[in-house]
């Protein structure tokens, strides 16, 4: 009873009554529930089939988060110490001649497709045409030495496999890239992404290198765990076995696989390990699920419509699957 | 969302992702090699949080504090989300569960510096992954009378029981099972319960009609703790 006068009291010395129950309250009063209901909660998960789902989704965020914050200071670095300018002179000023430079460039940034999508977001707010941007962000998680190196482990019989996948990816990548210089339009980027960092000029770089990564890592953070929450779903209650009977039936084979690629959402590192496992399907199949998976699955759209906004990610997803299934059975045709 | 509740938010993720790494859990969860990185991440998210509330407190308040960043706000509490799960539920790792459900047990490829001759010595000890691997590859019969010991944990299913594992080759959504069917005294001991066996394969038993399950004829039965790395890789 006192307390709740003092409070009163309080209040009234305040000036105008501000009952504003701010996130900070929110946030402690999640933590105090979830600790006094901690044995309830771990007894609710305690089904196999939700156990397996929680450990999955707790293994996709601990695969990742590095990956993502390897991403955001990349993206920091890029916002503190390249200027725009710089960027212009190293980019051919044609957009469809800088697309495939994009494309290679993807060479060089090792790690899995979370790191790319605040990369290529910050290259879209340094004045980099999206076209380019987005080249750069298929590409970057495909094409990158570690992933290369990974599937020719996984295919130690089949090196032609690593090729495929390369130029596969590289396909997918810089088509997307053309498909937007000639169709893309600017209005379905959502504003946010493409809104330049005011003027820094006068600020300590390493200030605005820190802001802009903690900035990008908490606007990136939430999608990859919404991500990692649908691909734990889709992997845990999504029956797989009936797969294995698809062995001889190419067509319907490309197709399974491509969406499984989308619903597994697998780390690009890790995804030749799963692709050699499917034995009993012929090779082709298997490039397809290797070049779509990098380009568009769960984790990545949740990441992409997070950077570039819903209305981007619901046309570029789709798109980015239709062309990755194309190049991947072009590319598997000619070289496998 | 308000940046001082961001802050805090990353530096629990930051301490949850330390707290698996320092604590060997996140073997549950990842491949060893990861360990670096994840202390990395870990170290970089605090790094960053603190940054900016040292930078708030200088300045006396948060520097975009009021207008609320509304586009981000809602998806940035999903990151409590693994914050809860490590520190309130800590996923056990992957285990029966998966082993029964998957379509693509004991697929092994043939790799040509695994199919060496044996060490010598009376019990050879074996992961998984090379016993399953030579008995479905190993034409020669290095394996047949050879007594060997695998490590994993028990399940039964159609009747039969088996020794089974995971590998994982980054995280564990890509964990492929491997399982032995076990034949021979079998003790009475719960399903999923770790157990080092000591015993000799039946020759020729993995084929393809059974999914290249070999059989494996159990001479001892040890039951163990759950090994540090629940995973092979």
């Amino acid at each position: 009873m006192t307390i709740t006068g003092e409070i009163r009291s309080s209040k009234r010395r305040s000036g105008p009554p501000r009952l504003k129950i701010t996130s900070l309250e929110v946030l402690c009063g999640i933590l105090v529930l979830a600790l006094l209901f901690q044995s309830r909660l771990v007894d609710l998960l305690d089904v196999p089939k939700l156990r397996t789902a929680s450990t999955v989704f707790v293994a996709i965020c601990v695969q990742a988060m590095p990956f993502l914050v390897l991403g955001v200071l990349i993206s920091g670095a890029i916002a503190a110490f390249v200027p725009a300018s710089a960027l212009r002179r190293l980019l051919p000023s044609k957009t469809a001649l800088a697309v495939p430079v994009a494309g290679v460039a993807g060479i060089a940034l090792p790690g899995c497709e979370c790191a790319s999508v605040p990369v290529a977001k910050r290259l879209m707010q340094q004045g980099v045409a999206p076209a380019v941007a987005l080249t750069f962000l298929l590409a970057a998680p495909a094409v990158n030495p570690i992933v290369l190196v990974s599937t020719a482990v996984a295919f130690n019989d089949t090196p032609m496999m690593v090729v495929a996948r390369f130029v596969g990816s590289l396909l997918t990548a810089m088509v997307m890239g053309w498909l937007w210089v000639r169709f893309g339009k600017m209005e379905w980027i959502a504003e946010r992404a493409l809104a330049r960092l005011g003027d820094h000029s006068g600020q300590n770089k390493w200030a605005v290198f820190a802001e802009s990564a903690r900035h990008d890592l908490v606007d990136a953070g939430g999608f990859l765990v919404l991500g990692g929450l649908f691909a734990a779903t889709f992997k845990t209650f999504v029956p797989v076995a009936w797969m294995q009977t698809l062995g001889g039936q190419i067509v319907l084979g490309v197709i399974v696989m491509a969406f499984l690629a989308v619903i597994l959402a697998l780390c690009s590192e890790a995804d030749a390990f799963v692709a050699v496992a499917f034995s009993a399907l012929p090779l082709l199949p298997r490039l397809v699920f290797l070049v779509v998976g990098p380009a568009v699955d769960v984790k990545l759209i949740a990441l992409q419509a997070g950077a570039f906004g819903k209305s981007f990610a619901f046309r570029f997803a789709p798109a980015t699957f239709v062309v990755a299934i194309l190049c991947g059975v072009v590319t598997g045709v000619v070289l496998l | 969302m308000r940046r001082e509740t961001q802050n805090i938010l990353l530096v629990l993720l930051g301490g949850a992702l330390l707290k698996i790494s320092f604590s060997g859990l996140y073997l549950r969860y990842v491949q060893k090699s990861l360990l670096p990185l994840l202390i990395a991440a870990g170290v970089t998210m605090i790094g960053l949080a603190l940054f900016a509330i040292i930078r708030d407190i200088r300045r006396g308040k948060a520097a975009d504090d009021g207008h609320e960043h509304s586009h981000s706000s809602r998806s940035t509490w999903l990151m409590l989300l693994p914050v809860l799960a490590v520190f309130l539920i800590s996923p056990p790792a992957l285990g029966g569960d998966v082993v029964n459900s998957a379509a693509d047990t004991n697929q092994t490829q043939r790799s040509r510096n695994l199919l060496g001759n044996l060490p010598s010595g009376d019990v050879i000890p074996l992961s998984m992954t090379e016993f399953v691997t030579r008995t479905a590859w190993d034409e020669s019969g290095t394996l047949d009378g050879r007594r060997v010991k695998l490590t994993g944990f028990l399940l039964r299913a159609d009747g039969a029981t088996y020794v089974a594992r995971l590998a994982i080759s980054c995280c564990a959504a890509d964990a492929r099972p491997l399982k032995v069917r076990v034949t021979g005294d079998v003790p009475a001991l719960p399903d999923e319960q770790w157990v080092e066996v000591t015993g000799q394969v039946v020759p020729k038993s993995a084929n393809e009609k059974n999914s290249w399950v070999p059989s494996f004829t159990v001479e001892s039965f040890t039951a163990v703790a759950e090994p540090v790395e629940p995973y092979e890789s």
